[in-house]
């Protein structure tokens, strides 16, 4: 039988890794789709709902947006927050992070001239961030929002392994941070699926 | 039920969207406006140095969008079904991302010429293809998801009314029936009806 979850992305980690981690945290089978940008993207941009990839497609119905395809995952495999002011919590832990993937991602997407410009403005803006992250986590250790796995751990773990790329030493003394990073691959599921999804240029 | 104080610049900004949810709702709260000159010193104390934050209990929230969600979801106008709440989520994502272009490829542009062309190109292609698409997306009735007001449907409105003013004139609806039914749904509820006659006039 067909899995009840279709995700359709590009051959790349980027927007829908968090929510494949998801997934994988909870062992809950999807078809992870992934579609070439030159010859199948064209014909399939105009059905999508905002014309962008990725897209989850349940139930019949087709959702857009990153954010709100890895909420949604998240309350469907228990990972989003048990309350609503931990998952408002998780909420406003993701967002946040926009920023640091944001300002990571900046360092790809720029012209060699400007790399430089733009690794300096990651390591400006990091630390700071990052301490405040350490403050704001939870006093579970190893997770950002209450007890146990949640989004947020898993959107940290993605951003962060990228960041740490350009910034190797920028968690060694944020503990909980720190944590973080070793609670999410101990996971069964997330560690499977690290082992064995595509390498990707991002 | 918990006292509840937002914070937030004297104006619209990315706090409306949460006073338009607390309209709605009907639900009490302080709305603090500060002098630019009072946030060095509040700054260190919010969780992520930004505004607005949401104060309740000894909690402080901040991320304009997650505090709505929150408010929102309490009032049940966050969608129904996990699906509806995806719905929302897609829309109010939506629009942030229309915000954003706005800002960042019109707003900060310093060059005039560049700003002139972005500015021509967003309102004669980018929003009306971004309209249709949501067109598409809203009920007859002029909902985002299910068949009552939600979240999305306040996102919907707060931005293309936030937008407005920077224009020469204000982004059209025309053609785009559902997208008025979602926009007159919003203006008149009566808690949001009441807000917009009610709020502060500010510059932004």
């Amino acid at each position: 039988m067909a899995p009840r979850y279709r995700m359709i992305y590009f051959n790349l980690r980027a927007r829908a890794e968090p929510t494949r981690l998801l997934f994988a945290a909870a062992g809950l089978q999807y078809e992870d789709v992934r579609i070439r940008r030159d010859t199948e993207w064209p014909a399939l941009k105009p059905n999508t709902p905002m014309g962008q990839v990725p897209v989850l497609e349940v139930d019949g119905v087709t959702i857009c947006q990153s954010n709100a395809i890895a909420r949604y995952v998240a309350k469907e495999t228990g990972l989003a927050g048990k309350t609503n002011l931990e998952q408002a919590q998780v909420d406003m832990l993701v967002d946040g992070m926009g920023d640091l993937r944001g300002k990571q991602a900046a360092i790809r997407k720029a012209s060699e001239d400007k790399k430089d410009q733009c690794k300096e403005e990651l390591a400006a803006f990091a630390p700071n961030f990052l301490r405040r992250y350490e403050e704001l986590s939870g006093p579970h250790a190893g997770h950002l929002v209450g007890d146990s796995l949640t989004w947020a751990d898993l959107e940290f773990y993605d951003v962060m392994t990228k960041v740490l790329m350009y910034l190797p030493g920028i968690i060694d003394n944020l503990p909980k941070l720190a944590k973080v990073m070793d609670t999410v691959p101990a996971n069964k599921g997330v560690a499977d699926w690290l082992a064995k999804r595509p390498e990707t240029p991002h | 039920m918990p006292s509840y104080k937002l914070t937030y610049f004297n104006g619209r900004g990315t706090a409306e969207i949460v006073r338009l949810v607390f309209a709605a709702a009907g639900t009490e709260y302080e709305d603090v406006r500060l002098e630019q000159d009072q946030w060095p010193e509040l700054k260190p104390n919010t969780p992520m140095g930004q505004l607005p934050i949401l104060e309740m209990d000894g909690t402080m929230l901040c991320q304009s969008n997650s505090i709505a969600r929150y408010i929102a979801k309490l009032a049940g106008l966050a969608g129904k079904t996990p699906l509806d709440q995806a719905r929302v989520d897609m829309v109010m994502d939506g629009m942030v991302d229309m915000g954003n272009k706005f800002a960042y490829e019109i707003y900060y542009e310093k060059d005039e010429d560049k700003k002139a062309e972005k500015k021509k190109d967003y309102v004669e292609k980018y929003v009306p293809q971004f309209f249709s698409s949501l067109n598409k997306l809203a009920s007859d009735g002029g909902y985002f998801a299910g068949d009552e007001l939600t979240l999305a449907d306040i996102a919907f409105y707060n931005m293309t009314t936030m937008v407005n003013p920077y224009l020469e004139q204000p982004l059209s609806l025309d053609g785009f029936p559902k997208l008025q039914k979602v926009e007159d749904n919003v203006t008149s509820n009566p808690g949001i009806a009441k807000w917009l006659k009610e709020r502060p006039e500010t510059p932004y």
